[in-house]
């Protein structure tokens, strides 16, 4: 862009001040750090309770289904993954490339919903749910409350990504994106990085330790 | 048109000149994304392997903890580029991660 | 858009033109423009302010007449033949509290003015993300609306304290209220990620939108002062939500969290709300001394003292926020190691705070003061919040602590700062930018008055609660004079109930000057107040984009009285240079890069 004749009629001053980063990629990155503030309040809040009443949480094997669980992690990563190539696509304008990585993370996303959903399902049937109530499984009920409520907002934050992403893919079919104007799958993207990050963390906490 | 109030509004930056992409692109050298995959897929087969193996409590937490950081790590600086962006901007990103440290760490010490 | 920031200023001058005029919700209800939604902030919190202010006058008529029937009926469930229920009165305590923290004060200080201001303060046509901002508002008000609802539903608002401690709000039959501690944690929900949403958007402004020239060391101190609450709110209310979210399940899921019944841990809930709770202190204070910071130069014709140790100490209180909390919980059996942790990093906080109360004086000192009337708030600002931040110093003692916790003296304290401190900031912020927003001026002997009931009623009200206090009369307590020795406080708290309702039709007074000025008050100039900062530069009220061109910034926001400036007493920050050898010459200038 060219310097406006008005500027240059003013002595000389700081250029617009700013860190060399785009609005919209900024203000997703401040929302993070609050997301960050959240998933400390509930991962911290397990770690405590877990230290200060450790009885009630047996080893996560005796209760969880480590294995399906692993699986659904890599589901995950996989997601991360081809969401990041719909990134690289659109910074070369791939639009049929934008378009089949996008789709790829949705199936991806709602596949590891889905898994999840049938995970508490196995859960619950075996008595271990959120409430005092009903609940037989090993260990106290704190376990299941903690478990379904760090759990859960990680599946909550998945499944707002996946509207939001198939709000994405929309705009991707009417032509958005592709045309060096990648800023919009670079915000959902890091969006999308963040809550597989989460994951990281809370599988390694709950499913491992 | 870094006042113009209604563009600034729009989540999906609606056009991106040339330039710009140009100056963008040049500081951001493309990553290995799928050698990338391939550590992130390694480290959860490995940190499942540990949890396995029957290690005393504290140190499969450590072993764990470390490996966790690891992948979380990758994830920011490659996927979400923080390494590419400018220094301001990894502060800013840092920044909340000692307050969520003192909460943890001064709560637990009552318990 | 995305690109103007990165390849820097080229395209920063020039204007968007709006040719279409906006339908009359676009541009009143569902707007994008920070300057109304400022406004719509405005009139929301002020009417929570009079809501709360109803609320304590009925626990003020309670606490002076314990048992009389009150002149008028609220209700059977609530005060049958007119005299107030304890659990009414558990209801009062608590709704007066989060009306006045989380709907009226935090609004008022940056729902209003961190969008009416950051914008016109920076030079800037609208925030980063004016649908967002606007989705801010339209999130506060149906939190509003189901906090107020919460009165109406059986059982009645919630009952156990704004800072809601667990078990008691965790189950109902503790605190015999229902459904309306529910409508509380959803209320405070939404309004905590209407809070986030607003801060991310001010954090985004100010790093991103600020005008060329506007370097971070020329910002307004308000701007300042908003942007640190702003990363407050962001790192802090999520917390809090995070804790609402697993008390609301307590309540409805059965879960356990803070029931020590079946395995859960109340002190948690403790630590989680402070953690919260006190960056919120700061969050409620800072903006107000950025204001005052802002009103004081300007009435004392004179820059501000010490501008560099001004943001220093703001930061430096923002920081030292985090690290206090467990002060609020000396009396809760926490480890006392952790007890002399938080003593002392409380006690430091008190080392930033008067280097900004030295620099309010040193700012006034030897200034050609203008007592106009946001100067008489911006002063009583100052001399109430020493008074409020030393009452501050003796609670934070864990040994004094043991004595006063839970006492009228908190509840003195929390005032001085609370409502010596932030409302008269807020009334020295609204007389102040009045003529801005509505474009013309409020009634200045109308304004006096108020200002000096206020000031006197205020004393009168809330000094006395220090005696009370140290004479050991406990706070959110229904009826003291059922123990005999607190009897005898009836008298004065007789007296502090009609200086009560005075202070309270004071207020009155205010609105109605507030609101006939809106349509009577007297045109306003651009620059009622001869200021520097950009906002003074456009017209009263500013048009949609604030500025004709975005200005260019030389200077800093204080330079009153400047020795550059022979004709008049202040020089505006978008003023060209005039002293003789700049360089004005037009061919060589340029922005630099």
């Amino acid at each position: 862009m060219s310097t406006p004749a008005s500027l240059s009629m003013l002595p000389p001053v700081d250029a617009a001040p700013g860190i060399r980063v785009y609005n919209q990629k900024l203000g997703m990155w401040v929302f993070l750090l609050s997301e960050i503030m959240f998933f400390t309040s509930l991962i911290g809040s397990y770690i405590i309770l877990r230290s200060a009443h450790p009885e009630a949480y047996p080893t996560p094997g005796s209760v969880l289904n480590i294995p399906l669980t692993a699986f659904n992690t890599f589901v995950l990563i996989c997601s991360s993954v081809t969401m990041v190539k719909a990134f690289a696509a659109a910074e070369v304008r791939d639009a049929r490339g934008i378009r089949v990585w996008l789709l790829a993370t949705i199936g991806l996303g709602a596949f590891f919903l889905g898994v999840q959903a049938f995970e508490y399902w196995k859960l619950l049937g075996h008595g271990f749910g959120p409430s005092v109530a009903g609940y037989t499984a090993a260990g106290g009920p704190l376990y299941g409350s903690t478990f379904y409520t760090m759990t859960g907002f990680h599946g909550a934050h998945v499944f707002l990504g996946v509207v939001a992403l198939c709000f994405t893919l929309f705009r991707a079919t009417r032509g958005a994106y592709d045309h060096g104007d990648y800023g919009g799958i670079e915000v959902m993207g890091l969006y999308w990085h963040f809550v597989d990050l989460v994951w990281i963390i809370l599988f390694t906490i709950v499913y491992l330790m | 048109m870094a006042i113009d109030p209604n563009v600034g509004a729009n989540l999906h930056s609606p056009d991106m000149p040339a330039d710009a992409t140009h100056e963008l692109g040049a500081a951001h050298p493309k990553p290995r994304y799928m050698f990338i995959f391939g550590v992130l897929a390694v480290l959860t087969m490995a940190e499942v392997g540990v949890a396995y193996l029957g290690l005393p409590q504290r140190i499969l937490v450590i072993t764990l903890v470390f490996m966790a950081m690891w992948k979380a790590g990758l994830v920011a600086m490659y996927y979400m580029h923080l390494r590419f962006e400018p220094r301001n901007l990894i502060f800013l990103v840092i920044a909340p991660l000692p307050l969520a440290f003192v909460l943890v760490l001064a709560v637990l010490t009552e318990f | 858009m995305t690109t103007a920031v990165v390849t820097g200023p080229g395209g920063a001058v020039q204007h968007p033109v709006h040719h279409d005029e906006p339908s009359f919700v676009r541009k009143y209800i569902f707007s994008t423009d920070h300057k109304v939604i400022g406004i719509q902030f405005l009139f929301m919190s002020l009417l929570f302010l009079v809501i709360g202010g109803a609320l304590a006058m009925l626990m003020r008529y309670q606490l002076a007449w314990p048992g009389e029937p009150l002149p008028m009926g609220l209700g059977e469930t609530r005060a049958p033949g007119g005299i107030i229920l304890p659990e009414f009165y558990n209801s009062l305590v608590t709704m007066h509290g989060t009306i006045m923290v989380f709907f009226a004060i935090m609004p008022l200080l940056v729902g209003v003015f961190a969008n009416y201001l950051i914008p016109l303060q920076i030079g800037a046509p609208d925030m980063a993300f004016p649908r967002i901002n606007m989705l801010s508002f339209w999130l506060a008000v149906p939190a509003g609306i189901l906090i107020v609802a919460s009165f109406f539903v059986i059982g009645g608002a919630a009952g156990a304290g704004w800072t809601a401690y667990a078990p008691l709000s965790a189950v109902s039959e503790y605190s015999g209220v229902q459904a309306g501690q529910n409508l509380w944690n959803i209320s405070l929900i939404i309004l905590g990620f209407s809070s986030i949403l607003g801060a991310l958007n001010y954090i985004t402004t100010v790093i991103n939108m600020r005008a060329p020239g506007m370097t971070w060391f020329r910002m307004p101190l308000p701007v300042w002062a908003l942007f640190i609450t702003a990363i407050l709110i962001l790192l802090a209310v999520p917390v809090l939500t995070g804790a609402l979210i697993m008390l609301l399940f307590d309540n409805v899921l059965g879960t356990t969290f803070f029931l020590p019944a079946s395995g859960g841990e109340p002190l948690l809930w403790q630590h989680l709300f402070w953690f919260f709770g006190h960056p919120e202190v700061y969050i409620l204070i800072l903006p107000a001394m950025g204001f005052v910071s802002e009103i004081i130069a300007n009435g004392s014709r004179k820059p501000v003292f010490g501008y560099p140790a001004m943001v220093i100490a703001i930061a430096s209180i923002a920081i030292l926020g985090w690290l206090v909390w467990g002060h609020h919980m000396f009396q809760s059996g926490m480890n006392p190691m952790l007890g002399s942790i938080f003593m002392g990093t409380t006690m430091v906080i008190a080392v930033p705070s008067a280097i900004k109360v030295f620099n309010w004086l040193a700012t006034m000192w030897k200034g050609d003061l203008h007592f106009h009337v946001p100067m008489l708030h911006a002063i009583s600002f100052v001399a109430l919040f020493v008074v409020g931040g030393l009452s501050g110093v003796f609670l934070a003692s864990t040994p004094v602590d043991i004595y006063l916790h839970d006492t009228y003296f908190v509840v003195a304290h929390l005032h001085y700062v609370l409502f010596g401190g932030s409302l008269f900031g807020i009334f020295a912020a609204i007389t102040y930018w009045y003529p801005k927003m509505f474009g013309r001026m409020m009634n200045e002997t109308v304004n006096r008055i108020h200002w000096l009931l206020t000031f006197i009623g205020f004393n009168a009200v809330f000094f006395p609660m220090h005696m009370l206090g140290s004479a050991g009369m406990m706070r959110r307590l229904y009826d003291y004079t059922e123990y005999p020795h607190l009897e005898p406080l009836q008298e004065t708290n007789i007296f502090m109930t009609w200086a009560a309702f005075a202070l309270f039709a004071a207020q009155l007074l205010f609105a109605v000057n507030f609101i006939w000025c809106l349509f009577r008050g007297r045109r306003a100039d651009p620059n009622p107040w001869n200021a520097n900062s950009l906002e003074w530069t456009t017209p009263s009220p500013p048009p949609h984009g604030n500025f004709p061109a975005t200005p260019v910034v030389h200077r800093g926001p204080y330079e009153y009285s400047s020795p550059d400036v022979a004709d008049r007493d202040w020089y505006p920050q978008d003023e060209l240079p005039r002293v003789v050898g700049a360089p004005a010459h037009a061919a060589e200038t340029e922005v630099r890069r």
